[in-house]
């Protein structure tokens, strides 16, 4: 397993760029705390929503003292109010996820942090966790641009390790989270269990859903020759194959249905599937691809 | 060999054309291919991120077990098969009766003296380059070709019968030895037109069919030999393959300049052509050692002749330096030397040339020196006081004992036994003689020997001597026969073969000495005494004993070692020994167990196995005799080759050049032409090794 590259997560320049961009949730959620963005409540913010009738105890301060010199009746004036968004990042870190140059880890990690910055200059609320056959505990709940570091900290210290079990995972972070967000999960869900429970239950929490499918450069074009045994790096299993041409092509059929088929499964359930590789510049993919999938704006 | 174990499955044959290394690899082939095969289940490990994608894509991920390995794969079967099928091409099935035929290659290897040379110094002896000669056509052999072999010196040797098996006829290649024999090419082709139709014969392990294919007659020679006149070579094809090193080109003779000498071209040798021993007369003790040395190079070489004393117990010894002298030989010259040797007893003595040439086999060049025994004569006349009187003179009894009997006598059994047994070394008839020769040398005076080539001689009445030949040891110091009358004469025409005239008068030859068998035939043509009358007033004059005192000296052999006739290696040699022993034993000069000579029928020791040149020694219970054994051929000292057309010949000159077999002048080469040869053969095998490197590709999986 190559070891962890000392490349920067993110560098100044980058950041810049990623200041300009905020993160998108297609259903308007409710949040906890004043943010930024128009939330389902009616708030304090400046943005007139509509008025509704007067019932005692309301706040005498927001009363439209306009309307009820012209119809002498008592209304309140309801304005939007603007909230913050739960950012939930998954980031894979089972140990398939520790190969490629760069590993995919490394790939997802500066995914995440991108994203992270983006939301907490967007003052988003960003749960950053980890996963791998369960779901680790992360960072709970950061908010300010100030966390930044702290979201860098933790991301640097994760390591692959352990089998990948996505089911497992989702199934954690269904239970434990309540409210609406948005979630974006990182991983090459190479998990033998298959990828179809695990995203049923994140959908169950009606939650904005983004997948970002991170796959290697030798998965994309094995470069294997000759008689070889493969060792799968989880679970250690053994399969004896002989490269040929008919073998290859017969894998590039597999890699094109797997893909095609998580595709298909997040696609059809309003799931956002972005797929790439870590040879892919992960900052074109934060500032061009995922804008045009509607993740960031 | 595979072929012999195939061979018993019926009336398939194989003509292997591989030995047993190559057949050991082919077998390897097959063998690998399957190791190679169990050799791809060990596969690199390699970690991967997950093996999700590739399991699905395997159909036969557990299918690991042996068995249904091999099953599915008809691949390695189908490898095998083409494996197989390409070895049982290479091992080259026949069924016999079926179609083509093969060629016949008769190998005729010159193994004389002359081939014992090194044309290249630290190279290779000529009979090293024939013998390779030779293994190329071999080599060169198809399945179902048979070659014989055989090497030729003196006598010819059948080497190897016809046979198919390439490896049998290259040991047997390589089992010819160098001899110091001359050069007798007609016995070696009557050898091979015997042998060469290959139906009479029945070959090792082959019996060749009996279709009529003409045998291609290859000799490896030097050409050192005369021509083979009059013979027939049948269906032979001959091709003389010369070795050494070929002729100057041709320079045509200056006008006027006297004809190219007969020596013919120049070679790189100095020999020692003649050496014989002769006790002076005068001096006791005496003796005289003298030889001729002949130079065949074209510049005039300087050089010494030792003589060397030789140890007869020791004749393998080195020996001890007694004198030297130093020659100065013209270019393609003689040079006469001589040694006086006092030597009161009998000793071997060795003759060298210090000088260093291609062939230093006839650098050297033994004698023995000193009486040994007196000869044995016998008498057989009727009373002819002259001849009775000349035998008695002290000269002759010292050299010889001398019994005189008359006819009657002889006739007798006791007597007869003695001649027919060799009992003599000379037999002198006067005027009879008994039906069958004697087991010795002869005289004859007035009769002919007993034989057919004696049948019709001819009268002739007062002939007179013309000339005689004063260089024959018998014609020493025979000056005076001019003067000599002969009144009544009966002479042969012609003299039997290799018959040399002594005294010829103008009707023909009245002396010659013929040989017959081991010995010499010494014939006066005319009678001592017309009944009680002379015939001839040779009796009074100084020549008379004198012929009567050579004629025991050269044909009474007492003093065998100073024989008129040297020995030759590789000829019988007749041993004389006075035992009555059935058997002698004689040391050859390599220091080697003495071997065992029996009395043959005739009564005498005949040595067939004197190969070398060298002293030798015939022991017996209480005596002991030397001899000499000498090759003093001219033509095996010359080694310029014969055979080649030098470069630049015209066209008129060039039949002169080749060797005559039969009647035909067969033109020398010096390259073997290519002979047919398959490919197939080469092609198969890589055909084998293409397919054993595409299963090795297969496994490797060798893809971008």
């Amino acid at each position: 397993m190559p070891a962890e590259t000392a490349t920067p997560l993110l560098d100044p320049e980058f950041m810049h760029k990623l200041e300009q961009l905020e993160l998108v949730s297609k259903k308007v959620i409710v949040g906890r705390m004043k943010g930024e963005r128009k939330s389902k409540r009616k708030g304090t913010s400046v943005e007139f929503a509509e008025h509704r009738q007067y019932a005692p105890g309301d706040d005498l301060r927001h009363i439209d003292w306009n309307a009820f010199g012209r119809l002498d009746r008592l209304f309140l004036k309801l304005f939007l109010e603007e909230e913050d968004l739960h950012v939930h990042t998954l980031v894979d870190t089972s140990l398939s996820m520790g190969f490629g140059e760069p590993t995919k880890l490394h790939y997802a990690k500066q995914v995440a942090a991108a994203l992270a910055f983006v939301g907490l200059v967007n003052s988003d609320r960003i749960i950053l966790e980890a996963f791998a056959s369960r779901l680790q505990a992360g960072i709970p709940n950061v908010r300010g641009r100030s966390q930044m570091w702290r979201i860098v900290q933790y991301l640097e210290r994760l390591q692959p390790s352990g089998e990948s079990d996505l089911t497992a995972a989702a199934r954690d972070f269904a239970v434990k989270k309540g409210g609406k967000g948005v979630v974006v999960v990182i991983s090459d869900f190479l998990d033998k269990h298959g990828y179809e429970d695990a995203l049923r239950y994140l959908l169950a929490r009606k939650m904005d859903v983004f997948v970002i499918h991170v796959l290697a450069r030798e998965e994309v074009e094995p470069e294997l020759v000759g008689d070889l045994r493969l060792v799968d790096c989880e679970d250690g299993e053994e399969a004896d194959v002989t490269i040929s041409a008919p073998l290859l092509k017969r894998y590039n059929e597999n890699l094109d249905a797997f893909v095609g088929g998580l595709r298909d499964y997040c696609t059809k359930r309003g799931i956002t599937y972005v797929f790439t590789t870590n040879q892919f510049p992960f900052d074109k993919l934060v500032l061009n691809y995922l804008r045009e999938r509607g993740l960031l704006k | 060999m595979p072929g012999n174990i195939f061979s018993r499955l019926g009336s398939l044959q194989f003509s292997s054309p591989l030995g047993w290394p190559l057949w050991t690899a082919l077998a390897a082939v097959p063998v690998g291919i399957v190791a190679l095969y169990f050799l791809k289940l060990r596969r690199r490990p390699v970690q991967v991120a997950s093996t999700l994608l590739w399991r699905k894509s395997l159909e036969d991920l557990h299918v690991n077990s042996l068995f249904q390995r091999l099953r599915r794969n008809q691949l390695l079967f189908l490898q095998l098969l083409v494996a197989a099928l390409a070895m049982l091409a290479l091992a080259g099935p026949q069924m016999k009766g079926a179609g083509g035929q093969g060629r016949r290659f008769v190998l005729m290897v010159d193994a004389s003296a002359s081939m014992s040379a090194v044309d290249d110094a630290g190279g290779p002896s000529r009979l090293d380059r024939a013998k390779e000669e030779a293994r190329k056509i071999v080599r060169e052999m198809q399945g179902d070709d048979l070659a014989m072999v055989i090497s030729f010196a003196g006598s010819a040797r059948v080497v190897s019968n016809y046979t198919a098996d390439r490896r049998l006829i290259l040991g047997r290649i390589d089992s010819i030895a160098p001899t110091q024999e001359t050069t007798s090419l007609r016995e070696a082709l009557q050898v091979a037109a015997g042998l060469a139709n290959p139906s009479k014969q029945i070959g090792e392990g082959v019996v060749a069919t009996a279709a009529q294919i003409t045998p291609k007659l290859m000799i490896y020679t030097d050409g050192g030999f005369p021509d083979v006149e009059g013979f027939s070579l049948g269906n032979l094809e001959p091709e003389v393959v010369v070795i050494g090193p070929p002729p100057p080109p041709f320079a045509a003779p200056a006008e006027g300049a006297a004809p190219a000498s007969a020596g013919g071209d120049p070679s790189n040798n100095v020999a020692v052509v003649a050496l014989q021993s002769r006790k002076i007369e005068e001096k006791a003790d005496l003796h005289q050692v003298f030889g001729r040395v002949k130079n065949y190079r074209s510049e005039p070489v300087t050089t010494e002749a030792q003589l060397v004393r030789k140890r007869l117990d020791q004749p393998a010894a080195e020996g001890g330096l007694v004198d030297a002298v130093a020659l100065e030989i013209p270019a393609r010259g003689e040079q006469a030397f001589q040694f006086d040797v006092p030597e009161p007893g009998v000793a071997g003595f060795e003759v060298r040339l210090t000088v260093k040439d291609s062939l230093p086999l006839d650098d050297r060049a033994y004698v023995v020196v000193g009486d040994s025994r007196k000869a044995r004569v016998l008498v057989v006349s009727a009373g002819d006081r002259y001849l009775i009187d000349a035998f008695n003179t002290p000269t002759i009894t010292e050299k010889a004992d001398v019994a005189i009997v008359t006819p009657e006598e002889a006739k007798a059994e006791a007597t007869a036994r003695d001649i027919k047994g060799g009992r003599y070394d000379l037999v002198v008839f006067d005027g009879w003689r008994p039906d069958e020769a004697p087991e010795s040398n002869a005289l004859y005076f007035g009769v002919f020997p007993p034989g057919p080539a004696y049948e019709s001689p001819r009268d002739v009445e007062h002939p007179a001597i013309l000339d005689w030949d004063v260089a024959h040891p018998m014609m020493q110091y025979v000056r005076d026969l001019s003067l000599v009358y002969v009144a009544k004469a009966r002479v042969i025409d012609p003299l039997p073969t290799g018959a040399t005239p002594l005294i010829e008068a103008e009707s023909g030859a009245l002396a010659f000495v013929a040989p017959r068998g081991g010995f010499l035939d010494a014939v006066v043509a005319f009678p001592l005494l017309d009944g009680t009358t002379p015939n001839t007033t040779w009796f009074r004059y100084i020549s008379f004993p004198l012929f009567l005192f050579n004629a025991v000296q050269a044909l009474g052999g007492g003093n065998g070692s100073e024989d008129a006739a040297p020995a030759q290696p590789g000829r019988p040699i007749v041993v004389r020994a006075e035992t009555s022993s059935p058997t002698i034993q004689v040391a050859a000069p390599d220091g080697s167990r003495p071997r065992t000579i029996e009395r043959n029928p005739q009564g005498a020791f005949v040595d067939n196995d004197a190969a070398a040149a060298g002293l030798y020694e015939a022991r017996w219970d209480g005596g002991a005799a030397p001899f000499a054994v000498n090759l003093f051929d001219p033509r095996e000292s010359d080694l310029a080759t014969r055979g080649l057309v030098p470069a630049g010949a015209p066209e008129g000159k060039a039949e002169s050049y080749k060797i005559k077999i039969g009647y035909n002048p067969v033109e020398g080469t010096r390259v073997v032409p290519d002979v047919r040869r398959d490919w197939w053969k080469l092609l198969a095998l890589g055909a084998l090794g293409v397919l054993a490197l595409e299963w090795y590709i297969y496994n490797r999986r060798v893809y971008v």
